[in-house]
């Protein structure tokens, strides 16, 4: 470290089990045990990186973080001072004594559930448990050691009736042992339930209800267009537009890792920069955008704590008063989306989603009547959130790090066979 | 390893090693945004007992044989019923990488220089580029392999990308291009692309001003990056045999010798083929890889295999058992896909369709088995016979049982455009694989977009 003006490296090991079913039955255990090194280092105002497996070989990481650094990237910002983070618990004591034996048993519960409610279902499941120790340090005094959990439980299914092939399931992981695996097999059954016929769509343009995983559809341009750096390169739509209204006064979203457990929370970026709540859009107006150091430094502005790469942690989207069913309920003629195919293989950066509805049922004069299928549903998102027709009033967790309520935007385009 | 093996009381077991080095450089508008390399070293132990496996994956290579019996105990934990493994000729083998210029001799300053310049090309393209995004990566891989059969092969895997995009804006619209070169080879690779990077900021200036598509049914000519893609999500990983192998319901409607397209259509996946990124003497199993026909002339033929697959299929190992490294299991997987070649040209396709679509390189794909969908870089409308405007945001579906039926026309010549990222399944993401075909036209394609 003699020649660096500036260095911040990070040690980090971790163990894991995963517990795998497959077709109806358990197929495999799996244990990991990983450990990395990563360092940077500023050398003549310029930033070189390297990481290593062999966390004995600090000489080597860092004669190529050196060797990195001759040629690097200007940097604009220094390695941060010490500063105490914010409270967030993301480490469950009771998953590392969680058992094989007892992670299989709750595989094989969920199975059951799934089974009796149709047998000709093939199932998969997962449960995994997690353990990582980090330790960071910089050559401005910051030192410090965090520990988090992992607890994952996930069951997918498939039905095949005649050439019909239909897929649907649910999962869900945290930080937390605490994890309603029964809750999560009911889901994947009223998935199943709700596909027990399949509906004719005609095409043209009409309200879509987003399920809270459906949401993902519209949030990724979010992720992409409030990537502080993507702003400053100006390649996100939304570049100059702080203090703008560009969606429905109902609509607000923020990026949060200090929700307990969430599986982006965390206390520290990867920085060393202490956490904090930043709202993104707020009553439909752009509030801030999500930068790192050296993104900031560039940009002229301060950190957010999202180093390095200025990308969300965990997305959360604020409830509103719409509840779910009655969203469904005023709807003559719609669609409501659940999982799509194509994401993010277009021009998400734009907004634009192109994407074939993979599981999405149609609702006719206020009910759910069956899953469509072969259908595209294309919109741009930025229209969309200007569009939105309700919000729901109760969030949930859509995958580990995006929590959001239902969303309807009135129309959206629809091209059936 | 050897001894590490002996010490198992498994009915199968493997270690593989993998050491890993590897160095980027990435650029994001004017400036360098990072710059680096890395060594990892870990590996794998797989144990079967009774139908069951356990896997043990691990940096510390100092104590072979505990990792070996954790393995047999989380596969006994595991294990109900029977082993099968496809049998298979344990191989001993070294292959060494050969290159026309190693990217390991290659200074990490000359690796900035190289795509310096295609970044200072993208920008100064025209007023209206906005940004740029140009990167280079490569990677080296060793990989030993040893099982309890005897087996003992020593492989060197060199992959070397760039990948180059380009960022065009005016107002609020914004529109990219992008170009991916990769290879397992050299870095001579990645030189001399300064024209591709003039094509992708010329194509992200040009999709300002081009509609998007219509979306409806429209009859299709793909060309033949985008033809790779359409194989691959189409078919390909219906072939992959874990899908079918233990689902009666998937094997009967794969059953071998089902009819699934045209008489003019013959699909194949092949491991063999010299300088593809899906290429490798053996798979991750050991089992020597192959050129495997999985649709011949409409019908559907074969299939790709992991040797437990082939097993219980009563059918022969393929050679498609692939691991992205040493911290997973290999599962079935492609190698190098494509549409085998027919008689037509491009003009022959072009030239009957009164309204119809050319689509052209690829973002992606994706699929659920029976749907599908896979993006193109961008299309031109095709109108009583002839190219007319471009379009953009063009996104395909089909669905299998019916949109390989609804292929007219093959072209004459199989292309391999040397294209990066690679294939995601099981969270074993970008495997690299091979993308070509020749120029294929479909009818009665969906096209998703706003109504007409």
């Amino acid at each position: 470290m003699k020649k660096a003006e500036g260095a911040q490296a990070s040690l980090g090991q971790s163990e894991s089990t995963d517990v795998s079913f497959e077709n109806d039955k358990l197929k495999s255990v799996r244990s990991s045990q990983s450990t990395a090194m990563g360092v940077r280092i500023i050398v003549d105002g310029r930033i070189g990186s390297s990481h290593t497996t062999d966390i004995d070989d600090v000489d080597g990481v860092v004669a190529r973080a050196l060797e990195a650094a001759e040629f690097g990237s200007p940097a604009r910002f220094r390695f941060p001072d010490i500063q105490e983070g914010p409270d967030v618990r993301v480490y469950d004591d009771r998953v590392p004594p969680v058992t094989k034996e007892e992670m299989v048993h709750i595989g094989e519960e969920m199975m059951t559930l799934v089974k009796e409610y149709n047998p000709d279902i093939l199932l998969s499941a997962g449960v995994s448990k997690g353990i990582s120790y980090c330790q960071f340090a910089n050559s401005a005094g910051i030192g410090h050691t965090t520990e988090d959990t992992t607890f994952t439980v996930w069951i997918n299914g498939q039905l095949i009736r005649g050439t019909d092939i239909l897929w649907a399931g649910h999962g869900f992981g945290w930080k937390k042992r605490e994890i309603d695996h029964v809750g999560i097999a009911k889901k994947a059954i009223e998935l199943f339930r709700m596909a027990e016929d399949t509906a004719r769509i005609k095409s043209g343009d009409m309200p879509v209800i987003f399920t809270p995983e459906g949401v993902n559809v519209l949030v990724l341009a979010l992720r992409l267009g409030f990537n502080g750096k993507n702003v400053f390169l100006g390649s996100s739509p939304l570049a100059g537009k702080l203090g703008e209204t560009i969606a429905d006064e109902r609509f607000s979203i923020a990026d949060n890792p200090l929700l307990d457990y969430a599986s982006g929370s965390s206390k520290y970026d990867g920085e060393g920069v202490p956490h904090q709540v930043t709202p993104l859009i707020e009553g439909g107006v752009v509030k801030n955008f999500l930068y790192d150091l050296d993104t900031a430094g560039r940009a002229g502005t301060q950190t957010t704590g999202n180093g390095v790469g200025c990308d969300p942690t965990n997305l959360v989207i604020k409830e509103a008063d719409t509840p779910y069913e009655a969203m469904v309920k005023d709807t003559k003629e719609g669609l409501l989306v659940h999982n799509v195919l194509g994401l993010g293989q277009g021009n998400p950066m734009s907004g634009e989603f192109s994407v074939n509805v993979e599981l999405g049922y149609k609702i006719e004069s206020g009910e759910v009547v069956g899953r469509v299928k072969d259908v595209m549903l294309a919109g741009n998102t930025y229209d969309a959130l200007k569009n939105i027709a309700a919000v729901g009033d109760k969030a949930e967790w859509a995958g580990g790090s995006l929590l959001t309520p239902p969303i309807q935007v009135d129309r959206l385009s629809v091209i059936a066979k | 390893m050897e001894k590490a093996l002996r010490k198992s009381d498994a009915e199968y077991t493997e270690i593989r090693i993998e050491s890993v080095t590897s160095s980027w450089v990435d650029f994001r508008g004017e400036e360098l945004d990072s710059i680096g390399s890395s060594r990892t070293l870990g590996g794998i132990v797989r144990a079967l007992v009774k139908g069951g496996w356990g896997y043990v994956i691990f940096n510390d290579l100092s104590d072979l044989e505990t990792r070996v019996r954790e393995a047999c105990g989380s596969a006994r934990l595991v294990g109900k019923g029977e082993s099968t493994l496809a049998e298979v000729e344990p191989v001993v083998d070294e292959i060494r990488a050969s290159f026309e210029k190693d990217f390991r001799d290659v200074p990490l300053s000359e690796k900035k220089s190289v795509i310096e310049e295609y970044n200072k090309i993208i920008l100064g393209h025209h007023e209206k580029i906005e940004t740029s995004n140009v990167s280079y990566t490569d990677s080296f891989r060793k990989v030993w392999y040893g099982n309890s059969e005897g087996a003992y092969i020593e492989d060197e895997r060199p992959d070397v990308g760039v990948r180059i995009s380009a960022t065009a804006r005016e107002g609020d619209n914004v529109q990219r291009g992008f170009e991916s070169i990769a290879g397992g080879g050299g870095f001579q690779i990645i030189e001399g692309l300064q024209e591709k990077a003039e094509v992708t900021a010329r194509r992200a200036v040009d999709l300002l001003s081009a509609p998007p598509v219509t979306g409806g049914k429209y009859p299709v000519i793909i060309n033949p990056r985008l033809a790779g893609v359409f194989a691959h999500e189409a078919f390909g990983h219906l072939s992959e045999s874990d899908f079918v192998y233990e689902n009666e319901r998937m094997r009967e409607l794969m059953v071998l010798g089902k009819r699934l397209g045209p008489d003019i259509l013959n699909i194949v996946d092949d491991g063999t083929i010299r300088g593809l990124r899906g290429t490798h003497k053996y798979d991750d199993e050991g089992v020597r890889t192959g050129k495997n026909y999985l649709i011949k002339e409409g019908i559907l033929v074969g299939r790709l295999h992991s040797r437990e697959t082939a097993a219980k299929m009563g059918e022969q190992p393929t050679g498609n058992a692939r691991a992205i490294g040493y911290q997973y299991q290999p599962i079935v997987r492609m190698t190098n896909t494509y549409i085998d070649r027919a008689e037509a040209t491009l003009e022959d396709m072009i030239k009957d369709v009164k309204l119809g679509l050319y689509a052209l390189d690829m973002v992606g794909g994706q699929t659920s088995m029976e749907m599908f969908t896979f993006s193109a870089a961008y299309g031109y409308m095709v109108r009583y016979g002839r190219i007319a405007e471009l379009v953009r945001d063009v996104v395909l579906t089909g669905n299998v049982f019916e949109t390989l039926m609804n292929i007219d026309m093959i072209g004459d010549t199989v292309e391999w455009p040397p294209a990066g990222g690679g294939c995601g399944k099981g969270g074993q993401s970008p495997l690299p694989v091979g993308l070509g075909g020749p120029y294929v036209r479909i009818q009665n394609v969906v096209v998703g977009g706003r109504q007409g």
